[in-house]
């Protein structure tokens, strides 16, 4: 593509992105202020972008360049000097994403910027805008001719945020339209989850080691919870989150995701195809419920008043935005099986919620008993089975659960629990989801994003759910804010004999 | 980047045997908190000549915080510090502290040990060390303030070696790096804290757009103190293929690099009177940009912590250092 820089061999900053032009959709919004900015700033710190660098921001609010510049300064605490600089090369265009001047006047900027900075028609479209116009800024794009590159050496990516679609039928929909305007293999589609280290350290974990992947089967493993808790509530979101729900807002993706790492066959190789078709072999695998097995597979809550990290909080239908009457999951819990030869039989407990007692991500997994305990019951009181508890956050690491003898004249045997703390075993920085995924997208690898039949498959394991929460007949648990959810959950657990963990 | 340590338990002798030390460490953990975590990553073993060394080196320690977790091995020759000056034998004064601290709401701990060597140990420090290593954790020894003799025993422990080029004070020690490195693998910190300024001349280069000026340098000016200044030219010098009379090099109280091309010139040069450095290139009636690097902690434990992260051959750095030599007092300025 380019003449190989001699000076560049053995920099530490082996992942560093080419020279381009980041083009934010929604560069006035929320995500763009909170994650975007925040991420490349960090970027620009630890020295990933390259030079030859803009950001244009496009957005409905009228402002000139200087005042996007100065805005994005001022969000941020502390700006570097080299965030100082970088912002002070920002551009920004005002405009409908529904009006062709908008994106004329985009066309127009980025031949100045290319030509000015030298970042040779390189393009990433990121789409911080709500997803009902994923479909016209592509078809606007594609009407500009700014959908596909202009030469074998540049290229033009689009990002997109999730949800994609509300069911499989929208999802179909709306790549549909993407297609249209830009090939698959220039749509990232974003999950921040599969941008966090410890999610992707399940790929480490299992297929880097040789003690793990033995163990890791329906011969050892009595099943798998995965835990994804929020103490937050809905917020300002609550009209947004009327319409999403638990289901589609987490499950759909961020559990879908970590369920695929965790069930996947061992790639040949750690790269996007390799680990893109391990995990839609592994979401294939699934057992998809029929839409009457739902209600007895499924646990659909919603929180009342209660307490959470000391403070009173509302109960969902007395947040802002959202119905008095309504039926909306803040909470779910399920029970899924897996029809292949590693997992037959073994359950896997997933469960998620918003107002929960503390915000704690992870997988554990809890292995049979031994064949025989040649200890007395009073000496083995304080034993449980073994686990692999994989957290991913906030607390990111890894906890092996074992026994061992307490010390002592007696032979008591309890478990304990050996700890690896990430942040304790290196010193690197361990960078922000978006931090990553963004590098991920300008430097052009899409092994981190999700590929349009995982999106399909995902809605497909979904789809019956919705159906069955769409009768209205269909039970809300309701749940204390700041409890582990509604008992319908715990008895979920109660008819196999098992519980859910408490992290 | 430092965590606030705190010291969790300690115990000093005098002209004691190295199983005492070991004695002494054992029981210190064994009543330390239990929610301690033992995540050791490294065994870092420091050859401190003077007590001067001796005291920066600590000082060095202790502000890594818990993000090395480890042992450390502090050998000092007998009578730099406190305690007896004699040389009795196999006998040594000897302090070991349990440190620990916070990292991201876990206790994490670390161990130091301090021995003063006599003269009848000088020549056997390698027995004093294998005793304290943690196995299966590599050996880093940081010799602070020279460079150890091609048959120091302390080498024989030795996976990795720190040193710092800089703090050695002249080019004329570059030879002995450069065979030191030929027989171990090497670590430089003053090659770590001119990251920004490589990796900005670097990044100059990126894009088609000025990727074909890299090749087309043909002349470079060089500022810096006299080790760092001559190390960047050596760089170059080796990744460019550039011959010595393209250089000019000359003293300066910061580094900085001017690359002049064929159409095309490219600067690298620490901002006045601020912690960042400035990159810019400009084609000759063509784009140009400006990168600016906020220069990261100067401190020595931001060096040590960087360079325990780096514990591996550095073929670019031994060909920068091999290209240094050519620039040393001999061969010009």
């Amino acid at each position: 593509m380019t003449e190989q820089n001699p000076l560049a061999e053995g920099a530490e900053s082996d992942r560093r992105a080419p020279p381009c032009v980041l083009v934010v959709f929604g560069a006035s919004g929320d995500l763009t202020t909170r994650k975007l900015m925040p991420a490349l700033a960090e970027l620009a710190d630890g020295r990933r972008l390259p030079a030859a660098f803009c950001v244009v921001g496009v957005a409905r609010t009228e402002m000139a360049d200087e005042d996007f510049q100065a805005r994005m300064l001022a969000d941020m605490d502390k700006p570097s000097a080299a965030w100082e600089s970088l912002v002070s090369g920002f551009r920004y265009v005002a405009g409908d994403y529904s009006h062709p001047d908008t994106f004329a006047a985009l066309k127009r900027v980025l031949a100045e910027v290319h030509a000015a900075r030298g970042t040779g028609g390189n393009v990433v479209y990121y789409l911080a805008t709500p997803p009902q116009v994923f479909g016209e800024v592509a078809a606007a794009l594609a009407a500009e001719g700014m959908s596909k590159p202009e030469d074998d050496g540049s290229f033009v990516r689009i990002v997109i945020e999730k949800p994609y679609g509300r069911d499989l039928g929208s999802a179909r929909e709306l790549d549909a339209q993407m297609h249209a305007s830009f090939d698959e293999s220039q749509i990232y589609r974003i999950d921040h989850y599969l941008g966090k280290e410890t999610v992707q350290n399940v790929l480490a974990l299992r297929f880097a080691n040789a003690i793990f992947e033995p163990i890791w089967n329906r011969r050892y493993v009595d099943h798998v919870q995965i835990t994804v808790a929020e103490s937050l509530g809905v917020g300002h979101r609550g009209s947004f989150y009327e319409g999403a729900g638990a289901l589609r807002d987490i499950v759909q993706n961020h559990v879908l995701q970590v369920l695929a790492l965790t069930l996947m066959e061992p790639p040949a190789t750690i790269d996007a195809q390799g680990i893109r078709d391990e995990k839609v072999k592994a979401l294939r695998a699934v057992d998809i419920l029929s839409v009457d097995e739902v209600g007895n597979e499924v646990v659909r809550g919603q929180y009342d008043r209660g307490w959470v990290e000391g403070g009173e909080v509302p109960a969902y239908r007395e947040e802002e935005g959202v119905a008095a009457d309504s039926r909306t999951e803040t909470y779910m819990a399920m029970r899924m099986q897996v029809d292949n030869w590693r997992w037959a039989g073994v359950p896997f407990y997933v469960r998620t919620g918003k107002r929960l007692p503390k915000r704690y991500t992870e997988v554990a997994m809890e292995f049979h008993d031994v064949p025989h305990l040649p200890f007395g019951r009073k000496d083995t009181r304080g034993l449980g089975p073994n686990a692999l508890v994989l957290r991913i956050q906030p607390d990111e690491g890894i906890t092996l659960r074992f026994g061992a003898k307490v010390p002592g004249q007696a032979f008591r045997v309890r478990s304990t629990s050996m700890d690896f703390s990430y942040g304790a075993a290196f010193m690197e920085e361990t960078p922000e989801a978006y931090e990553r995924l963004l590098l991920d997208a300008m430097v052009g690898d899409p092994t981190l994003f999700i590929r349009t039949d995982e999106v399909e498959q995902a809605w497909r394991i979904v789809d019956p759910i919705l159906e069955a929460f769409a009768d209205p007949s269909f039970p809300v648990a309701h749940y204390q804010a700041g409890t582990w959810g509604p008992r319908e959950a715990d008895r979920l657990l109660d008819r196999d004999g098992r519980r859910w963990r408490s992290p | 980047m430092a965590e606030p340590v705190t010291e969790l338990g300690s115990w000093r002798g005098e002209q004691v045997k190295v199983g005492q030390v070991l004695d002494a460490l054992a029981d210190l953990r064994r009543r330390s908190p239990m929610g301690a975590t033992r995540t050791s990553v490294v065994n870092l073993v420091v050859v401190a000549r003077t007590g001067d060394a001796a005291d920066r080196a600590a000082a060095a320690i202790a502000g890594l915080g818990g993000r090395h977790p480890g042992r450390t091995l502090m050998l000092v020759p007998a009578g730099s510090g406190s305690g007896s000056n004699g040389d009795s034998g196999d006998k040594v004064d000897a302090s070991v502290s349990l440190l620990g601290s916070e990292v991201e709401g876990h206790d994490v701990w670390s161990e130091q040990v301090t021995l003063s060597v006599g003269r009848a140990m000088a020549h056997h420090t390698d027995s004093l060390i294998e005793p304290f290593t943690l196995p299966d954790l590599p050996v880093v020894v940081w010799f602070v303030s020279d460079l150890p003799l091609a048959d120091d025993p302390v080498l024989r422990s030795a996976d990795v070696v720190l040193v710092d080029s800089k703090v050695l004070g002249d080019v004329g020690a570059f030879p002995r790096i450069a065979e030191l490195s030929r027989r171990h693998i090497v670590v430089d910190l003053s090659w770590g804290r001119l990251r920004p300024w490589r990796e900005l001349a670097a990044g100059l280069f990126d894009g088609r757009a000025f990727a074909p000026f890299v090749t087309r340098v043909r002349h470079v000016d060089v500022t810096g103190k006299e080790g760092p200044r001559h190390l960047l030219a050596g760089w170059l010098a080796s990744r460019l293929e550039l011959p010595r009379s393209a250089f000019s090099l000359s003293p300066a109280r910061h580094v900085s690099l001017a690359l002049a091309a064929e159409g095309a010139s490219f600067e690298v040069a620490r901002e006045d009177g601020k912690r960042s450095v400035r990159a810019s290139a400009s084609v000759d009636g063509g784009p140009s940009h400006t990168d600016v690097l906020t220069l990261p902690d100067a401190s020595l434990p931001w060096s040590l912590a960087d360079a325990l992260t780096r514990l591996e051959r550095d073929r670019v750095w031994e060909q920068a250092l091999r290209g240094a030599l050519v620039f040393a007092p001999a061969g010009g300025p």
